[in-house]
């Protein structure tokens, strides 16, 4: 693996958040949606390791999230948070991108159990990502094998203060420094790597473009980008479709 | 009445009904969360929701119908509140009937189809497909209610139901005169709602929320605006058709709860029916209940 932005790429970035506009009050609405933001919060599972087995006791009876105002959800379109639970398989990890990118911004990562913060007891293995936030930006790490709803708990209600403070910015992130997160993923993937959602174009759109948006590893989506539908010409009985998809 | 009140009145009312259908969606919550023994979502949850959903930025869009057709949703619901009576407040209740509510009740449904449909996500349009027919399926015993609140009353205009209704106290509340016809009416609320066993459209676990499967950020604000605006719309019309409406909010809001904490607490109990089996049992008992209420009914003029 690339060690030369390691530096950049294990810190969980923190960036500063919008600037403030001009208008007195643009500031309170966004300190009013953050306080609504911190108090609704739809989660997404993708519950392909064994921390899942942790989540239905948190939601039901016991612990009960819903007081919270945390609800599980069935479509990234509809949700707030990707929770992530246990080992990241490098297979997993194009399902969770994909994912992510499809869920609509504001968004947050949690990272539950070892696995996902260091990879844990499959850190030997060569199919397995060690530090999920090299590839996609994690707001929060839940720590241990597995985090009991407790913890679990307690980690959502860390990242609810973040919220509320203006703090977790890690959607932000994923839009200015761009380049990085794609060269770490394009390192597992190889240089053809390429997802539906185009970040670029979401990041001017949401003023968001930042110095390391575009860079060395944008260069190789444009290079390798295939045409996403097929061609116009009516395809009844399909044709081998020369693409390789 | 001149303009300016019914300008206000017609402003004012779909923001009562959606601050009580906010109310409502809550007590459900509540109820279901209850029932199943947890604590539940603390009091402004629902308005929690809707405004953080509103914050959201939106990054894709599926075209122009299908923005279109969220507005059609909430459009619809918006019109339906300003015919539908509430205490104090008859908007354009005199302009219309229960005919024209019924009409644009259906409103918001076809509206939900038609964006829907150029999202082009198969759980998308399976889950609209559904909806449909589940239409399809309760509207013959709600015309059925229609129908026989029309011949017993002896009109369709919902002031003047309501009015026979305050006029003569509880003896002439449409439960007491006509109490098959409300039994149907519960059982046609509670599969308007949607609510399990009829929940073979939303189906999170089979087909990811079905019409609200590309529904994110603002539009499912909307969504969740609707969600206030129908529970509240099915309440208050059986309020208004067979408990008499309201004199007052006092009087009006107990009402609505006791009406709706049924189907809210039912639910909870039932798995989920398949789309053909919902639809062939609402065909059979709702509508048996019904047609044997009408025939009552005619039976005693």
């Amino acid at each position: 693996m690339a060690d030369k932005d390691k530096d950049k790429a294990i810190d969980i970035p923190v960036t500063a958040g919008q600037p403030a506009g001009g208008s007195p009050y643009a500031g309170v609405f966004d300190r009013l949606f953050d306080f609504c933001r911190a108090r609704s919060l739809f989660l997404l599972h993708y519950c392909t390791g064994c921390g899942a087995i942790e989540l239905p006791p948190a939601m039901t009876s016991r612990y009960d999230m819903e007081r919270l105002g945390i609800q599980p959800m069935a479509t990234p379109r509809q949700a707030d948070i990707l929770l992530v639970t246990g080992y990241v398989a490098t297979k997993t990890l194009k399902r969770i991108l994909l994912t992510y990118e499809q869920m609509p911004a504001p968004r947050y990562v949690i990272g539950i159990c070892s696995c996902t913060v260091n990879g844990g007891m499959y850190w030997q293995s060569y199919a397995t990502v060690k530090k999920l936030n090299e590839y996609l930006p994690v707001d929060m790490y839940i720590a241990g094998c597995m985090p009991r709803p407790e913890a679990v708990i307690a980690g959502l209600q860390q990242l609810m203060d973040k919220i509320e403070a203006g703090r977790a910015n890690g959607w932000q992130d994923y839009y200015r420094r761009y380049d990085a997160y794609l060269g770490k993923q394009q390192a597992l993937f190889g240089p053809r790597w390429q997802t539906p959602t185009d970040i670029v174009a979401e990041a001017r759109r949401f003023e968001l473009f930042g110095p390391g948006t575009l860079g060395a590893h944008t260069s190789l989506l444009d290079q390798y980008q295939q045409p996403l539908e097929l061609p116009s010409e009516p395809v009844f009985g399909r044709q081998k479709d020369e693409s390789g998809r | 009445m001149g303009w300016g009140s019914v300008l206000l009145e017609v402003t004012l009312m779909p923001l009562l009904a959606f601050a009580t259908g906010l109310l409502l969606v809550l007590m459900m919550r509540r109820i279901r969360a209850r029932l199943e023994r947890r604590v539940g979502p603390p009091f402004f949850q629902p308005l929690y929701d809707i405004l953080k959903l509103y914050g959201k930025r939106v990054q894709i869009s599926h075209g122009f119908i299908h923005d279109l057709g969220i507005i059609m949703v909430v459009g619809g619901y918006i019109t339906v509140e300003m015919y539908l009576p509430m205490p104090g407040m008859d908007g354009l209740a005199a302009h219309g009937d229960l005919i024209t509510l019924a009409y644009l009740m259906m409103v918001p449904s076809l509206g939900m189809a038609l964006g829907v449909g150029q999202c082009a996500n198969p759980n998308g349009s399976i889950g609209i497909s559904r909806a449909l027919m589940a239409m399809l399926g309760y509207d013959i015993p709600f015309m059925l209610v229609i129908v026989a609140a029309a011949t017993l009353y002896g009109t369709t205009s919902l002031p003047d139901i309501i009015a026979a209704q305050q006029g003569g106290g509880m003896a002439t509340w449409g439960v007491v005169t006509m109490p098959v016809m409300a039994i149907a009416g519960l059982v046609t609320t509670h599969v308007m709602l949607a609510k399990e066993p009829f929940e073979t459209y939303v189906a999170p676990a089979e087909i990811a929320t079905g019409p609200m499967v590309e529904m994110g950020g603002k539009f499912m604000g909307g969504l969740f605006v609707v969600q206030a605006f129908q529970v509240y719309t099915a309440g208050a019309l059986y309020t208004t058709l067979f408990l008499g409406g309201g004199t007052s909010w006092l009087e009006f809001l107990p009402k609505l709860c006791a009406v709706m904490f049924l189907p809210f607490a039912i639910t909870v109990l039932f798995p989920r029916f398949k789309a053909g089996e919902g639809l062939l049992w609402v065909w059979k008992w709702p509508t048996a209940i019904a047609l044997l209420g009408l025939a009552l009914i005619y039976l005693r003029r």
